[in-house]
């Protein structure tokens, strides 16, 4: 056995008193592929990260190629050896591939670009990652999984030992990640010490040698993955402590609630045909992995997408949301995946944040209402447990749970009348204990008001602590259901995981077996 | 992520901030104003004069008239960079209205729907069709001007003196010009503070997505802005006409754009959208027009006053980095 390429040992970090990291080990030698698993939030991104440079670690130690280092500089870690494939790729569209691969150690001659031995350099770079573009590209024209060879070759050409893949078959087609395993089984065989971050099990059993599995910042499983069962996996990233987690006894609970959402056969680019039904003071979740397209159908019910046809009705009347104003109107709401990007007005206050919406409503003959609005934030505020809870500070100063609060506070109003709230992985960046107060309040929400609550989310620990009912969805479809006793973490990833990986379902995605035929899903 | 610290101990300043001392903190530009009436008054000794200020407030008067909802449609993420040749525009229409014997009521509304209309046209562009308000808005500086030339290529002089009240005359010891941008400021003040509409301004200019998910109109308030500063350059316009009794389409209110969108900076309303206040802006507005003022009365030659608000504009965006953001 050769000394390994990357040993990390002890690593801890805490932000702002929350442990991301608890004394975290992970040694992968030259040669092996090293599978990183674990739930969002369990600590996979900010392992990553340390490692990247990105942030500096509380204490722990990482060793690289022999040199043992406590902290490290994003440079000294690319110095290193370490290359990091980020989910969100990080090359330059405008620029040619040639030009990405040698960004920032650019050949020159002459103080110029030497632009044809680079392209040389490249066109053979490009050929040991077998990508079929080339030196000349522009790489904005490219489709993702030859952009992300182009950075796997812009790592080899720094001459990288240590390779940290990040999920890098979300956003792949099947014959994509086909191509991508083969590039990851080669490198493994010049001898590089890879970290492969993934949700799928099948990607582990294909390609890793040994994996890791990542649970609220802590190694709870490390093991080689030759003789692990999938459901030793399953166990492992679930935990077995939180097997059964405090359910409130299922069971029929609201066999006669009458239907408040019904879908029926609403499609769009990306999606569809979905149908589904969500009773007043159901919580029903949509289970699946980034990019099956539960965001699109979610922004489609709100009116952010437009329907490729399709009905929705709520309660019992049809409604075709053109733009959020109207679905708004009809009575359905979202809290967005994106909270930077699609709900929060960092520079704006707790206040205005959480009663945009409502300051018309509230407003008499065209003037605000001062004293309403001020009330109704005490009482919303209270009702969130915002804290700390300052109608005039800023939002972007309130922690990630905090900011959640103030956009979900939006929507409980009673000055609105929601009567779907739809969330789209509603603790996203949200800390633990804040995720399970946004839990209570959307709980309450559909018990007291009889709001219909529809979420989006890839935790399958937040769909068995949120849901009554839980659809699980790929490819735009809805491909199952779980309710009741039969809702757990494991059926959740077994469900997602086991009847078609990715990787296999690749070959039969041209000929469908069952081309989507409409099943309806739901309480009716 | 700021920590909990800041967070406390922000509030806690404040608290033990006087009104006052809240104000300057806000707009650090109150003192730079009043130490640059210190030192005219001082070195010219004629500065505070009633005739004198007087004078600076009718010359501020049309650049806060166009200031404040300019102001408003930088708050909402959006720019005018029209207004110069749409004053030159309302201030012919204006004229030759005038000169026509029209009553000068007909006069101004005419005035008024020929700035809205290039308003209403910057608008649909930057708003309905998505694109970027500073290229439309810099492409209708320059055709504004040419359709200006176009449709009045002489000079338009002696419009009665029905007109001239416009710029003239006193209500209660105040010039019309003055009143009518005290109107406005006030107008625009009570706008962004006491309409639901004036919170939806700042919250488009934060995050437009994030207001489009929350249901509001993304398109029209904006749009809206776009008319309203159109139209309040023509009123400009006409109130330049008025003063001077004569127009000339080739040069009236030629940089005039710049002037006023320099006073809103000044002023504290960030380019990026989404901060800034009225008050501010009448600071801004104040402070560019007495300086103007002041350099004229020491003879500062031209080049020289024209350096000084250069050097102001950028003196005055360090200032409103360093000083704590407006976001009500």
């Amino acid at each position: 056995m050769t000394t390994p390429n990357l040993r990390i040992r002890g690593l801890t970090k805490s932000f702002g008193g929350v442990k991301a990291l608890a004394e975290v080990d992970l040694t992968v030698p030259a040669g092996q592929v090293h599978a990183l698993l674990g739930h969002n939030g369990a600590g996979k991104s900010t392992l990553i990260k340390c490692l990247g440079g990105a942030f500096p670690p509380d204490s722990g130690t990482i060793e690289i190629g022999g040199t043992t280092r406590t902290r490290l500089t994003p440079r000294e870690s690319i110095a290193a050896g370490v290359a990091i494939i980020y989910q969100t790729l990080s090359v330059v569209d405008a620029l040619t591939v040639a030009e990405n691969i040698f960004l920032g150690q650019e050949w020159t001659r002459y103080g110029r670009v030497d632009r044809s031995s680079q392209e040389k350099a490249a066109a053979g770079l490009l050929k040991r990652v077998a990508a079929t573009c080339s030196p000349r590209d522009r790489v904005g024209d490219l489709p993702t999984g030859q952009r992300q060879l182009v950075e796997i070759a812009k790592a080899l050409s720094r001459s990288a030992s240590v390779l940290v893949l990040d999920e890098p078959t979300a956003a792949l087609s099947g014959a994509e990640s086909d191509a991508l395993a083969a590039r990851v089984e080669d490198l493994r065989a010049e001898g590089l010490a890879i970290v492969y971050v993934t949700h799928l099990l099948s990607e582990v059993e294909r390609l890793a040698d040994a994996v890791t599995v990542l649970r609220d910042g802590r190694v709870t499983h490390h093991s080689p993955v030759s003789g692990l069962s999938r459901g030793d996996l399953v166990a492992a990233i679930a935990g077995r402590p939180h097997q059964e987690p405090a359910r409130p006894a299922p069971g029929p609970a609201r066999p006669a609630a009458p239907p408040r959402l019904v879908v029926d056969g609403l499609h769009g680019p990306g999606f569809g045909p979905v149908s589904l039904t969500v009773g007043a003071g159901e919580r029903v979740g949509l289970f699946g992995l980034i990019g099956s397209g539960r965001t699109r159908l979610l922004e489609t019910l709100f009116g952010r997408r437009r329907a490729g046809g399709g009905t929705i009705r709520v309660g019992e009347r049809t409604v075709a949301p053109a733009r959020p104003s109207r679905a708004l109107a009809a009575g359905i709401a979202l809290v967005p995946a994106d909270r930077r990007a699609q709900a929060l007005f960092p520079s704006l206050t707790a206040q205005d944040n959480v009663l945009l919406p409502t300051i018309r409503p509230l407003a008499r003959t065209g003037v605000r209402a001062l004293h309403a609005e001020r009330r109704v934030f005490g009482s919303l505020a209270e009702a969130v447990g915002l804290r700390p809870a300052r109608p005039g500070l800023q939002a972007g100063t309130f922690s990630g749970g905090n900011q959640q609060k103030l956009v979900l506070g939006r929507w409980i109003n009673s000055a609105r009348h929601v009567e779907v709230l739809l969330l789209d992985e509603p603790t996203q960046g949200v800390d633990v204990g804040a995720r399970h107060e946004i839990y209570q309040v959307v709980t309450g929400l559909a018990e007291e008001r009889g709001t219909a609550v529809l979420f989006a989310s890839n935790d399958p620990e937040e769909v068995v602590a949120l849901a009554d009912r839980c659809l699980i969805v790929a490819d735009g479809q809805v491909i199952g259901e779980l309710s009741g006793t039969g809702l757990t973490e494991q059926a959740l990833l077994s469900a997602v995981h086991a009847p078609a990986p990715t990787a296999d379902a690749a070959s039969d995605r041209g000929e469908r077996p069952d081309p989507g035929g409409p099943t309806t899903y739901g309480a009716a | 992520m700021t920590t909990a610290d800041t967070v406390l101990s922000r509030p806690r300043v404040r608290v033990l901030a006087t009104g006052g001392l809240t104000a300057v903190r806000r707009h650090p530009l109150i003192v730079v104003l009043a130490a640059m009436v210190l030192v005219f008054q001082l070195s010219t000794g004629s500065f505070l004069a009633p005739a004198n200020l007087s004078g600076i407030a009718t010359d501020a008067a049309t650049l806060a008239i166009v200031a404040v909802p300019l102001a408003l449609l930088v708050i909402s993420g959006y720019l005018d960079l029209s207004v110069g040749s749409t004053l030159a525009l309302g201030g012919l229409v204006a004229g030759r209205l005038a000169s026509e014997g029209q009553p000068p009521v007909v006069a101004v509304l005419g005035a008024l729907a020929a700035g809205g209309a290039v308003g209403a046209v910057n608008g649909v562009l930057c708003c309905r069709l998505g694109l970027s308000p500073f290229i439309v808005t810099l492409g209708m500086l320059t055709a504004v001007r040419g359709l200006a030339q176009q449709l009045f290529p002489l000079p338009l002089s002696g419009f009665g003196s029905g007109f001239a009240w416009l710029g003239g005359a006193k209500i209660a010891g105040i010039a019309a010009p003055v009143a009518i941008a005290v109107l406005v400021l006030a107008a625009g003040a009570l706008f962004l503070a006491f309409t639901p509409s004036g919170r939806h301004v700042f919250a488009i200019g934060v995050n437009r997505e994030a207001a489009h998910l929350s249901g509001i109109n993304i398109r029209r308030m904006p749009f809206a802005l776009f008319v309203v500063t159109g139209a309040a350059a023509a009123l400009a316009g006409a109130i330049k006409a008025s003063v001077l009794d004569s127009v000339v389409a080739g040069t009236s209110g030629a940089g005039f754009e710049l002037a006023v969108l320099t006073a809103v900076l000044i002023g504290g309303v960030a380019l990026t959208g989404g901060s800034g206040s009225i008050l501010g802006v009448l600071l801004g507005v104040l402070f560019l027009g007495g300086l103007q003022n002041g350099l004229t009365l020491l003879n500062v030659p031209t080049f020289w006053q024209q350096m000084t608000q250069g050097v102001a504009l950028v003196a005055g965006a360090a200032l409103a980095y360093l000083a704590p953001r407006t976001g009500r």
